[in-house]
């Protein structure tokens, strides 16, 4: 600890701190453009001079540490002539048109030249102007504006990763340059527009749209994964203008897929009103006649329910209360993306904080894109590149990253058993075992060398296994997440503490899913299946898109045919085109609701936008339906339906009566008896099927938003991918090539990518083969 | 003495008198009425009456819809919408000022970095309904174009005075 004083007051901050860390945490105003508290120390905009006692000249202050005994002083006459001659020398290039600026009003450039600058400029001769760049659909540019704080190009390079800003020339050329074709490359492109500290890189979709001094802003919660980050909705009346990280609760950044969706909240796809489907198509009714209507398909028929799980504890928890009064016999399925529904070992979540993860000795990723799936988990991998920490990936795909990998194994999804039963081979040799161990080991009879990486990974004193899609939505998951429990356990990473068992779920309140609906959960393609083979009459679609998401498009299509359909939503979808009736519902921004993220984190958001249109919220929804059926309504306002929510999850009382957002934590449901042994599917088929994530396409809500879609078509890959090997072992070419798989053969162009594993087949879930993404294999026939 | 004071007052109706000499010193002196509306009277430059919105002489509109008019007006009458035009430039695709809210204090043409919101010397403009009071964009503008020279000149007027 070091002892100084800033303005004649003592204070103590750890040793190394800069002197402007130490005003900041004392608060003792200095100002500064080019510091950022996240990224590195460039000292280049000379703004945070500070004079210490007995020092010839000014320091500045974000690259001086501290010294036991200084004395520091933030202002004084000549510190106040500094800062005027810096704000000059901005400002002699730096346009004066705040009144067309975004920033004008939260810009720092602006405030200082009020606090700091003179009343008058100096500066006759003619002013630089400088070319714009187009940075893609999320960043606007107006580089004459810069003023060369380079926070821009440090983010880039230090936080995304992807180093596609740079600086180019000196002095009065000195620019900042985009190195880009159609788009920066980064998924948290949108950070850039936060932390440029003037008018220079500014929010595309809001462009010219609003003032900062118009907004409100609402704490809320965003569900477009399931790291459920904290955010601020600014809106203009009901208008949502951006979305922020909430500082205050400790987010820097946020990816660009939970930040741009927002413009599909007032989008054409949003479901206004109720509506039943006549002869003419759509029709808008009243409430009472929707309901009605729904009455009318439902009452007495075996019903399958499919929901989204984004909705807000309370919504999730209603549609629970309606199955359980109304439909006591329906069939319930949320995972569009299990085949396997057998109880994991170790449900969906996290048993270790973001945090925990950021830090531990090791980190196995485990089939998964995990830059696609949790940017920001992803980005705080990115943290342990700087300080040498491994980063391990074993998967089917050279998924990009933005930190560097210290071991990558390509595999097939096959070979997933003997990748484990390799580890668990190494840990037996240590002599660390777990009961069930040997039955595994002889289930599986070969070894894959990729294995190795697990366990050395897991003999670590903290290690991370972060499962991912390939092996959640593997068909034999069950045993291959029972198989990862065995070895987490026996190498001591099973008990509470050392917990390196993450399994990364699909969507938002994953761990509230398994407590609420572990009981009745099916599949979803059962249930999809079970409406095309008649043996139910009708299916309640609750703000889930199977059509759009997903692996069960195919069967979905089929079903979607056959009976009739209720749709309750916030956003239309493709199904849409199936509905019979459509019930609208409140946007997750809209609602006053709770929200569990995949680490337990719960965050209430009681501030919500007003909805759009005639919807209310699911809860008041179900409720509606409930009274609709003439059942008793068991709750009719949020205080009500979360003490029901109470009777499923006793915890949740200190939540909402004390109205602390962090102090609880749910934890991930283990199942100790989820004992399975691998069964070995049978190879009949040379090709195993993968169905690939994006960010930009996936969900309902960002199919709606124009923005991201624009972002999806920029950095698409080919719909149909395959390893040229693979392509050439079957004697053909990149182009129109016959697949067949066990639901019929298809004829799609086919392209190749050198940096995926051998013998898979990756499908766009969006694209044209998207309807495959069910199958597990497939093969390949002849040419076109 | 003071009794024939009184009495000379009294019976001379000496109080009649002066009272009548003071209406025929008015009704001699030159009259300052104003006969409204076949005459006016002449208004300061910086007179406060119906908003206009200016435009440029190349016919381009002068509003850049920063608007500091808006957040400046604390009687809420002035609402703005705006979005980039296709030519890159921020305009406004709203501007409504409700003239029955608006208390006329010129702080929007205090505010206007572009002189674009002004008010003009104009104040006959009274209506039977009150939706005829609530002006918008093209109105605005409208007022501006047929006021243009009378604005400019008073604006010219002013100037010296800033």
């Amino acid at each position: 600890m070091t002892t100084l004083f800033i303005n004649e007051e003592e204070v103590t901050v750890s040793s190394g701190t800069s002197i402007l860390e130490a005003c900041r945490t004392h608060g003792a105003d200095v100002p500064y453009f080019c510091y950022h508290p996240e990224l590195s120390v460039a000292a280049n905009c000379r703004m945070c001079l500070v004079e210490v006692e007995g020092w010839g000249k000014p320091a500045a202050s974000c690259c001086t540490p501290v010294g036991e005994g200084m004395r520091v002083t933030t202002h004084s006459e000549s510190l106040s002539k500094d800062r005027e001659m810096i704000m000059e020398y901005l400002l002699i290039n730096h346009p004066l048109d705040c009144p067309v600026c975004d920033q004008g009003g939260e810009c720092k450039l602006q405030d200082y030249a009020v606090e700091h600058g003179s009343s008058h400029g100096r500066y006759k001769e003619i002013k630089r102007a400088v070319v714009d760049h187009n940075l893609g659909p999320f960043v606007s540019t107006c580089m004459t504006r810069c003023i060369h704080c380079t926070r821009c190009v440090r983010f880039a390079e230090e936080i995304a990763g992807t180093g596609d800003m740079g600086v180019l020339n000196r002095s009065d050329h000195m620019r900042i340059e985009g190195v880009v074709e159609d788009a920066l490359a980064s998924e948290l492109s949108g950070n850039l527009a936060d932390i440029c500290p003037v008018g220079a890189l500014l929010d595309k979709p809001s462009h010219d749209v609003s003032r900062p001094w118009e907004v409100k802003r609402h704490k809320s919660t965003c569900t477009q994964c399931p790291q459920g980050c904290d955010i601020v909705i600014e809106s203009r009346g009901d208008e949502v203008i951006r979305i922020k990280p909430d500082h205050d609760m400790g987010e820097s950044w946020i990816c660009d897929r939970g930040r741009y969706v927002h413009d599909s909240f007032r989008s054409d796809a949003r479901i206004l009103t109720p509506s039943i489907r006549t002869d003419s198509g759509m029709q808008v009714v009243t409430w009472d006649a929707a309901v009605e209507k729904t009455v009318n398909l439902l009452k007495d028929k075996r019903v399958g329910i499919v929901f989204s799980p984004d909705w807000s504890i309370e919504g999730l928890t209603s549609i629970r209360l309606l199955h359980d009064r109304i439909f006591k016999d329906a069939k319930v399925a949320f995972d569009l993306h299990r085949r396997d529904m057998r109880p994991f070992a170790f449900e969906e979540g996290f048993g270790m904080t973001p945090e925990n993860i950021v830090t531990a000795d090791e980190v196995v990723i485990l089939g998964s894109d995990l830059r696609q799936r949790l940017p920001i988990l992803m980005q705080g991998l990115r943290k342990r590149t700087f300080s040498n920490k491994p980063v391990t990936r074993i998967g089917a795909m050279n998924y990009r990253t933005n930190s560097e990998l210290t071991h990558d194994a390509l595999i097939r999804p096959r070979e997933w058993g003997a990748v484990i039963a390799r580890a668990m081979q190494q840990l037996k040799d240590l002599g660390k075992t777990a009961a069930g161990m040997d039955a595994w080991l002889s289930a599986v009879p070969e070894r894959h060398e990729a294995g190795k990486l697990l366990a050395d990974a897991l003999l670590a004193d903290s290690c991370a296994l972060l499962v991912g899609e390939e092996i959640r939505s593997h068909a034999d998951a069950a045993a291959l997440i029972h198989g990862l429990d065995l070895i987490a356990r026996a190498s001591g990473h099973g008990e509470e503490g050392r917990d390196a068992r993450n399994l990364i779920p699909e969507g938002m309140n994953a761990s509230l899913l398994s407590a609420v609906f572990g009981d009745i959960r099916t599949s979803v393609s059962d249930l999809f299946d079970a409406a095309h083979d008649g043996e139910l009459d009708a299916l309640l679609l609750i703000g889930s898109d199977p059509l759009g998401d997903g692996l069960f498009s195919m069967q979905a299509k089929r079903a979607m045919g056959k009976v009739p359909l209720v749709q309750v939503g916030a956003v239309a979808g493709d199904v849409s085109e199936y509905a019979d009736v459509m019930l609208p519902a409140s946007a997750y921004s809209e609602v006053d609701g709770t929200f569990i993220n995949m680490s337990g984190n719960v965050r209430n958001a009681d501030e919500p936008l007003s909805t759009v249109g005639e919807g209310r919220p699911l809860w008041k929804v179900m409720m509606r339906l409930i009274q609709g059926f003439d059942v008793d309504v068991p709750a009719v306002d949020v205080r009500e339906i979360r003490t029901l929510v109470q009777g499923y999850l006793p915890s949740l009382a200190v939540l909402w009566s004390d109205c602390v957002d962090d102090a609880w934590h749910m934890p991930v449901a283990r199942q100790k008896d989820a004992i399975f042994l691998p069964t070995g599917i049978a190879p009949v088929m040379a090709l195993d099927v993968i169905s690939r994530y994006s960010m930009y396409r996936e969900g309902a809500w960002v199919r709606a938003s124009k923005s991201l879609t624009e972002a999806g078509h920029i950095r698409a890959l080919d719909d149909v991918l395959l390893h040229p090997n693979t392509l050439q072992a079957a004697g053909l070419k990149p182009g129109a090539c016959l697949v067949r798989t066990a639901s019929g053969d298809f004829t799609f162009d086919v392209g190749v990518r050198d940096d995926v594993v051998e013998g898979v087949l990756f499908i766009a879930k969006r694209g044209v083969a998207g309807d495959l993404s069910c199958e597990v294999m497939a093969s390949l026939g002849g040419g076109q | 003495m003071q009794l024939i004071k009184h009495a000379f007052k009294t019976w001379m109706l000496w109080e009649l008198v002066k009272g009548l000499a003071l209406t025929m010193r008015y009704f001699f002196k030159p009259k300052i009425t104003v006969e409204y509306p076949e005459e006016r009277t002449p208004l300061s430059p910086r007179f406060r009456g119906l908003h206009a919105l200016r435009r440029y002489d190349s016919g381009e509109e002068r509003c850049i819809a920063c608007k500091l008019c808006e957040v400046v007006c604390p009687a809420l009458a002035i609402v703005i919408e705006s979005e980039e035009r296709e030519d890159g430039s921020r305009r406004t695709t709203r501007y409504d000022i409700d003239m029955t809210k608006c208390i006329y204090c010129g702080l929007c043409q205090e505010a206007c970095p572009v002189d674009a919101i002004v008010e003009t010397q104009h104040f006959e403009y009274a209506s039977e309904t009150r939706e005829a009071l609530y002006y918008t964009k093209d109105m605005l503008l409208d007022v501006g174009d047929r006021y243009e020279s009378q604005i400019a000149a008073n604006i010219e007027a002013d100037a010296k005075y800033h």
